[in-house]
């Protein structure tokens, strides 16, 4: 991660912010018909999805910010472009249930984890990075009317035992880098008038970590 | 709107798939193989884990999008 402070408004959130443009595109062609366009725009959205990480390495502009402004248009992106492909009937409802399910409970696990870390920070895992990059093709399979059945639900299965597996790393592990080792002092005085209850030290992960999350980072 | 032949379409498609879930096979295989390595050293930590697992599920799919490829073009 760079040291210098980056500014949100950047060129590689810029890249990122621009892939919101294919969402009503793909609707488009979606309602329309149009199979070819609809895989085209989706292609697109995904190029766009690796262009941005190139971008902020070539401005130097990579921040934890990006990261998750990255992950939550992956999420948006996808996320609509799935329920799209469902509700025109290109693809099975079960499995997009069951994919966008998934994918809404590893988002709030990143809320929590977030708020484990007390920063605004990416979880990253490469796992999660295959899946997701598999969800913008689960699209394009659905556009391209490419064995939908089989490729929709080998996904299911697949995403299950990720979030398990990313979620005892969320809740459970230590956080690396984490920040205070306890909570602080008018925090826990505000929260034991408004609760009545007794004030509780959140205990925060051990700063032996720390040099895995540089590297995570 | 002018569209491709289906013929066109079909084989562009198969192609895209199968090169991308075949180089992600071999990408992740060779780094799978380099991370059992480091482990095979002494090194063992939480993001090692972390990659071993991503390079099995990198390995999974891009099984199955062979697989796919496969079928779509009445392989089996």
């Amino acid at each position: 991660m760079t040291a210098h402070r980056v500014s949100p408004w950047n060129p590689a959130n810029a890249v990122t912010a621009s892939r919101f443009v294919f969402v009503p595109l793909l609707w488009w062609a979606i309602a329309h018909g149009l199979h070819q366009w609809a895989t085209l725009f989706i292609i697109l959205c995904g190029l766009l999805d690796k262009l941005d990480g190139l971008v902020a390495r070539i401005f130097d502009c990579r921040s934890a910010f990006g990261e998750l402004f990255d992950a939550i248009t992956d999420g948006l992106c996808y996320g609509s472009g799935l329920i799209l492909v469902a509700a025109y009937g290109w693809a099975p409802a079960l499995p997009v249930v069951c994919v966008i399910g998934l994918g809404l409970l590893n988002t709030a696990l990143r809320f929590v984890y977030i708020r484990r870390a007390g920063r605004a920070v990416n979880y990253k895992s490469y796992a999660m990075e295959r899946i997701v990059a598999y969800t913008g093709y689960l699209i394009g399979f659905a556009t391209s009317g490419m064995e939908v059945t089989l490729f929709y639900w080998a996904f299911v299965p697949l995403m299950l035992v990720i979030v398990v597996h990313d979620a005892r790393r969320m809740l459970i592990d230590p956080v690396p880098g984490a920040g205070p080792a306890v909570e602080p002092a008018e925090r826990a005085a505000a929260r034991s008038t408004t609760a009545d209850e007794p004030v509780r030290a959140v205990r925060r992960s051990a700063p032996a970590t720390a040099a895995t999350a540089e590297a995570r980072q | 709107m002018t569209e491709l032949p289906d013929g066109v379409f079909r084989f562009l498609i198969s192609l895209a798939t199968a090169g991308f879930a075949g180089v992600w096979l071999i990408h992740d295989l060779v780094f799978l193989a380099r991370a059992r390595r480091a482990r095979r050293t002494g090194r063992r930590d939480s993001l090692l884990a972390d990659q071993v697992f991503g390079y099995l599920v990198g390995i999974a799919i891009g099984v199955i999008g062979l697989v796919g490829t496969l079928r779509f073009n009445g392989v089996f």
